[in-house]
């Protein structure tokens, strides 16, 4: 069938020269190997929906650095709001 | 990457290669290193106005009149001219047709922008690219003696009217304006307003709002908050039934009470300054879990300083995305006093949706200069329109400029100091830098002192300045020469220079200006011949 690159100049005419190119009278028996995952670990949530982050860089660490901070000074802010209750407007008494 | 410096080898490179992953914009600027504005016509004559900026987007130029009523805005061109004769390419001279103002730009409108008594303010201009929206000023005379009148702060300056104008450019047609009346709004550099993609900030310093405006594509400006008194559009409806008790209740008390005095003095600090007192109360308490320690850290950090809490003003405003902003608070006095290091300063950042604060810093605090050196593009704060804000030179982005600023903070004698330096630049003005390729910090290298991508006048020198290459270090690239070498004749006259460099073509003007005040004596233009 002669080379498959014509009269093209070549190191070795005699690469590529075991190769059939396919042609659909002969189909090739060859199909390609499927790799399928043996567990289920890597998964995603079925309910997963990724999407850009709206807040930018700045915003998301002034936003974690706030939390930090609260988080770690053991914050009791939640003893703020029973012992102040609602608040009322007095009438000015000085 | 490209391998050599030859414009044509690398167009020719650029064909067959592609650059690496997110850096195609890089590659297509490094052809600035090919095209520079190396040939200057000295002393153009020009008309007599005071030319303020380009456009971000190169398309127009801004002028406004001297006597600071008109608008006058050209469309940047290139010069075209035609030589009679043999051997044209090689003239050194060029034609003395082609050395005019007008080669370069062409009058589209003259627009009168102020009435009788109002000024144009010359410093101001914010650009709309989507639509080609361009944001004026104008205000009328300072008022000498300013009453305090209901919810204006004392110690602040009054401006009968201030404007700020809606207009196309394409045409000059006004499309809306905004007036504040009896206010102060600091227009210089500007500095009072910021404009973040549709929504414009600007701060009525006497009134101590931020009024948030948006800028709708039929071109009218829309009232949407004013955060100030108020947090939320329906807190004044709240506030004023409250107090209608309060008032009730406080006449069967003091019935002698002058009823002229403001609402304030009777009822609670409301809007911002209740969000900000109440969040420098929290941080505090929650610092201790003792209880006895907690009272002692509020009354040493909180109430001693409560006063001095509740003069804080607003001073300046940045938006740093469409929700939040960075406030800078401080002392009423910043604006007449020189020396702003010494006075104390304070940032915050503030939730415009959930009307939270949600950070606060000391103005030489290391965490927001960590933040500020990080992230210092974030603080540039702009809309995914424009890209090119994306590529302006900043010690975030670029590690010339980050070295800079490291040797910058090696030298300084107080790293509390250094940090103050830096912040006082906070909140940034809008639309402040040149995003000319010129200025990148990893094409060129320049000296910062006598030209550098914000433009202010500057003290000139008669050296021309240099822009040598970063890539092939030592070569120089082009020189910005700002007049022929006077020489002794007035060599001991201070002058100003002043650049204006195109954000796209290789052109840019120099002004030569006697002092600040006057106006430029030379008008000098630099392009690629």
């Amino acid at each position: 069938m002669g080379s498959m690159l014509g009269n093209l100049p070549s190191f070795d005419p005699h690469n590529f020269s075991q190769l059939r190119p396919s042609d659909p009278s002969n189909p090739s028996k060859m199909v390609p190997s499927t790799y399928r995952p043996t567990h289920s670990r890597t998964l995603p949530p079925p309910d997963q929906v990724i999407a850009t982050e709206a807040k930018n860089i700045l915003i998301r660490n002034i936003y974690q650095r706030a939390e930090e901070k609260l988080r770690s000074k053991h914050a009791a802010t939640e003893h703020l709001i029973p012992e102040h209750g609602c608040k009322q407007t007095r009438p000015s008494t000085s | 990457m490209f391998k050599t410096n030859n414009v044509a080898s690398r167009i020719f490179e650029r064909q067959i290669r592609t650059p690496a992953p997110g850096t195609s914009v890089h590659s297509a600027r490094r052809f600035y290193e090919n095209l520079v504005p190396s040939f200057t016509i000295y002393d153009v004559e020009c008309p007599d106005h005071s030319f303020f900026k380009f456009t971000d987007d190169g398309q127009y130029f801004v002028c406004f009149s001297r006597n600071r009523q008109d608008l006058i805005v050209y469309r940047p061109t290139w010069l075209s001219f035609s030589c009679k004769g043999e051997d044209c390419d090689n003239n050194q001279e060029l034609p003395p047709q082609a050395k005019r103002f007008e080669s370069f730009f062409t009058q589209l409108y003259v627009k009168r922008l102020a009435s009788c008594n109002e000024l144009i303010c010359k410093d101001f201009f914010l650009y709309m690219e989507s639509n080609q929206y361009g944001i004026f000023a104008t205000s009328t005379a300072q008022i000498q003696d300013a009453r305090g009148t209901d919810g204006a702060i004392l110690g602040v300056p009054s401006f009968e009217k201030i404007t700020i104008h809606l207009f196309r450019l394409e045409d000059g047609f006004k499309l809306d304006e905004k007036v504040f009346h009896n206010d102060c709004v600091n227009l210089t550099h500007n500095m009072g307003a910021f404009l973040y993609d549709d929504l414009l900030a600007v701060v009525s310093l006497r009134y101590q709002t931020i009024h948030i405006l948006q800028i709708r594509d039929s071109g009218n400006l829309v009232d949407v908050r004013a955060i100030g008194a108020y947090c939320r559009e329906d807190d004044e409806l709240f506030l004023n039934s409250s107090s209608q008790l309060a008032g009730n209740r406080g006449d069967l008390v003091d019935n002698g009470t002058n009823h002229d005095q403001p609402n304030s003095n009777n009822s609670f600090l409301s809007g911002i300054k209740q969000r900000l007192l109440s969040f420098i109360f929290r941080e505090i308490w929650s610092e201790e879990t003792d209880q006895t320690q907690r009272v002692q850290c509020l009354k040493k950090k909180f109430y001693f300083h409560f006063q001095d809490y509740v003069d804080l003003v607003i001073l300046k405003v940045q938006f740093l995305d469409r929700h939040h902003l960075l406030i800078k608070f401080g002392s009423v006095d910043v604006g007449a006093s020189r020396n702003t290091d010494q006075l104390p300063a304070f940032f915050a950042v503030y939730n415009m949706e959930t009307t939270e604060i949600v950070a606060f810093y000391q103005n030489a605090a290391d965490e927001l200069y960590l933040l500020f050196e990080r992230f210092c593009d974030h603080f540039h704060a702009t809309s995914i329109n424009s890209m090119y804000m994306n590529f302006i030179s900043s010690h975030s982005n670029n590690i010339h400029a980050l070295e800079q600023l490291k040797s910058m903070k090696n030298k300084a004698t107080s790293v509390s100091q250094f940090v103050k330096k830096m912040l006082s630049s906070l909140p940034l003005n809008c639309q402040s830098t040149s995003p000319s390729p010129y200025f990148d910090q990893s094409l060129f290298r320049f000296d910062e002192k006598l030209i550098s991508a914000t433009d202010r006048p500057r003290q000139s020198t008669d050296h021309p300045i240099r822009f040598i290459s970063r890539r092939q270090p030592n070569i120089l690239k082009f020189k910005i020469k700002t007049g022929p070498e006077f020489g002794g004749a007035d060599g001991r006259s201070k002058k100003y220079s002043h650049f204006l460099f195109h954000p796209a073509w290789p052109l840019a003007l120099s002004f030569i200006q006697p002092s600040l005040f006057l106006p430029p004596s030379a008008v000098n233009i630099h392009f690629r011949r």
